[in-house]
């Protein structure tokens, strides 16, 4: 037997570059659940957010604006790995756009300096934000009336001669857009009054909307 | 408030910075070397270079006392550079890890050092006589992820770790021989190596970036990734805390926070200047910035010619030149430390960053 060792098929290849070997490793971070080292999130149902929808129209037509809002931002939907369905986050993304969206321009910044001056504002200001980028993100992935794929494989030439003359993605219909202007101009009063702060614990945050 | 001593080293990222008891030397982390200045008039000059890493220093603190400097680095080495009349000699510390060093600090009675390490452990350092070398026994059993800081309680057996797990954790680091047996605190009474003495959370659960005691040890502060700063009142051992104030702010996230006197927390970090915060148990707030704005320094004053004018138009496209910052860190400033204080309260501190300055404040 040789000292020097025969490369054979499989040592010359770099297959082993891709085991994973925390994997391996017994008390590696890919072997316990990290959910237990995020704060726990309350379960909401979706006839919790449907109940909390209509209180908060009541509130909305009784012209109390800032208590609407606030209502909504107190029991945020979170992600938690299950009992809080899809179904119920998408209702309560729907219930803050709505009160958003009946908010006058001018009455914005007053609003949100009320609430931040409240007892828990900051937190409350910091659940909007993730309303607002989850907002954005719904907007500019979602193509109006359906669940088309979110950009599309590959253009292909039609056989019909026909240019596809399908929206733009992103910016797809007027709806969407006039939803977008909604959210940002939000967003910037957000920052004017929660700080940079605001985003960056959005982006740190465990509990996703 | 007087004016802040500027000391501009070098255009390169400071990852920690150290002076003497005597303040006159300073010693910087600087790329994979330990750089010492020494005070000359109002300068710091390069007075030698500590070469022994062969990756990045992360992380370096000098004890007041005996002149001992350790070192630690990505390579996974500590180094402990005894001060001898003919230079510093190294000696390289038995870690056992085998990710990055991240941080290292002398706890208060200079016997011991904890490294925090990519590895998921503490690795607390002393000197074995026998031997004649360090040694380390590892803290690890609640760590998830690398550990970022660590911070010493002045009875220098509770140690204190933040961590990218997001906890803060108060962590007993008794060694047999070494120690002498601590006082009861409010963290523990019987405190065998690794006991838990806490794990605290912030609401968002960001990455912990700096921890630190205050001076009597009856309290914890640490800042996390979510521009927050939570301070822990512990009520006795065993026990849930008294309190935990939690203060989210509109800044950007803090890189270091320091404890002056019980009941005020200088932090700093991604806004490139330090605020001040006041409370107690009832609770925290932002006091401001510590740097006076609106502070006109020479270079802004330049002469508002025409001429000058019409060349800056001409030149950068537009009047103003505002590339620089107000604040007198010109990027982030990953380190704070004491620089004099008295009793707990600190007249002092200094201040490094990635923009190669080290900065004396005067509070």
């Amino acid at each position: 037997m040789s000292i020097i060792r025969e490369h054979t098929q499989h040592t010359l290849t770099d297959v082993w570059r891709t085991i994973n070997i925390d994997a391996l490793q017994e008390d590696s971070s890919v072997n316990f659940d990290t959910s237990a080292l995020r704060p726990p999130v309350p379960e909401i149902s979706e006839a919790d957010v449907r109940a909390l929808t209509s209180r908060v129209r009541q509130l909305l037509r009784g012209g109390d604006a800032e208590g609407a809002l606030r209502a909504c931002l107190e029991s945020p939907v979170y992600e938690n790995g299950g009992s809080n369905t899809e179904a119920a986050k998408e209702a309560a993304l729907q219930t803050v756009v709505e009160v958003l969206q009946s908010i006058k321009a001018s009455d914005m910044t007053p609003v949100l300096r009320g609430i931040y001056a409240s007892e828990g504002g900051s937190e409350a200001l910091d659940v909007l934000m993730k309303y607002l980028y989850k907002g954005m993100a719904a907007a500019s992935t979602v193509p109006p009336g359906g669940s088309a794929p979110r950009t599309p494989t590959r253009v292909t030439p039609q056989p019909t001669g026909f240019s596809q003359m399908g929206p733009r993605p992103g910016a797809s219909s007027e709806s969407t857009g006039a939803a977008m202007s909604v959210l940002l101009s939000w967003h910037e009063k957000v920052v004017e009054v929660a700080g940079l702060g605001c985003i960056g614990r959005v982006m740190t945050d465990w509990r996703r909307v | 408030m007087a004016a802040p001593e500027v000391h501009h080293l070098f255009h390169a990222p400071v990852a920690d910075h150290s002076f003497s008891a005597d303040r006159t030397t300073l010693a910087v982390a600087r790329d994979t070397s330990v750089e010492l200045y020494a005070r000359v008039g109002n300068a710091f000059k390069l007075k030698d270079e500590l070469k022994g890493h062969d990756k990045t220093v992360t992380s370096i603190d000098i004890a007041p006392t005996s002149g001992r400097i350790v070192s630690c680095s990505q390579d996974r080495n500590a180094i402990v550079w005894e001060p001898t009349p003919n230079g510093y000699k190294p000696t390289l510390v038995l870690l056992r890890i085998n990710r990055a060093a991240t941080f290292v600090r002398w706890s208060p009675s200079e016997t011991k050092f904890a490294v925090g390490s990519g590895d998921r452990l503490i690795a607390v350092c002393y000197f074995e006589e026998e031997n004649d070398w360090w040694v380390s026994k590892h803290l690890k059993k609640p760590i998830r992820s690398t550990i970022t800081t660590v911070a010493w309680h002045p009875n220098s057996v509770l140690l204190a770790a933040g961590s990218t797990d997001a906890h803060a954790r108060v962590l007993s680091s008794f060694i047999k021989g070494v120690d002498a047996r601590p006082d009861p605190t409010a963290w523990g009474e019987r405190l065998p190596f690794n006991t838990v003495c806490g794990e605290y959370m912030n609401r968002s659960a960001g990455w912990i970036h700096s921890v630190a005691f205050s001076p009597s040890g009856d309290a914890l502060a640490f800042a996390a990734h979510d521009s927050s700063i939570t301070v822990v009142y512990p009520s006795a051992p065993e026990q849930p805390p008294r309190a935990v104030v939690t203060i989210t702010t509109q800044q950007l996230p803090f890189m270091s926070l320091l404890w002056n006197g019980e009941s005020e927390i200088i932090a700093a970090g991604h806004d490139c200047e330090a605020f001040r915060f006041r409370g107690g148990e009832a609770g925290w707030e932002l006091l401001g910035s510590l740097e006076a704005k609106g502070r006109s320094s020479a270079a802004d004053q330049r002469e508002e010619s025409a001429l000058n004018m019409f060349r800056q138009m001409d030149l950068k496209g537009k009047v103003k030149d505002d590339t620089q910052l107000k604040t007198v860190h010109q990027n982030t400033v990953t380190m704070i430390r004491p620089y004099e204080e008295a009793g707990g309260v600190v007249s002092k501190f200094s201040s490094s960053g990635v923009d190669g300055r080290v900065v004396i404040w005067t509070v």
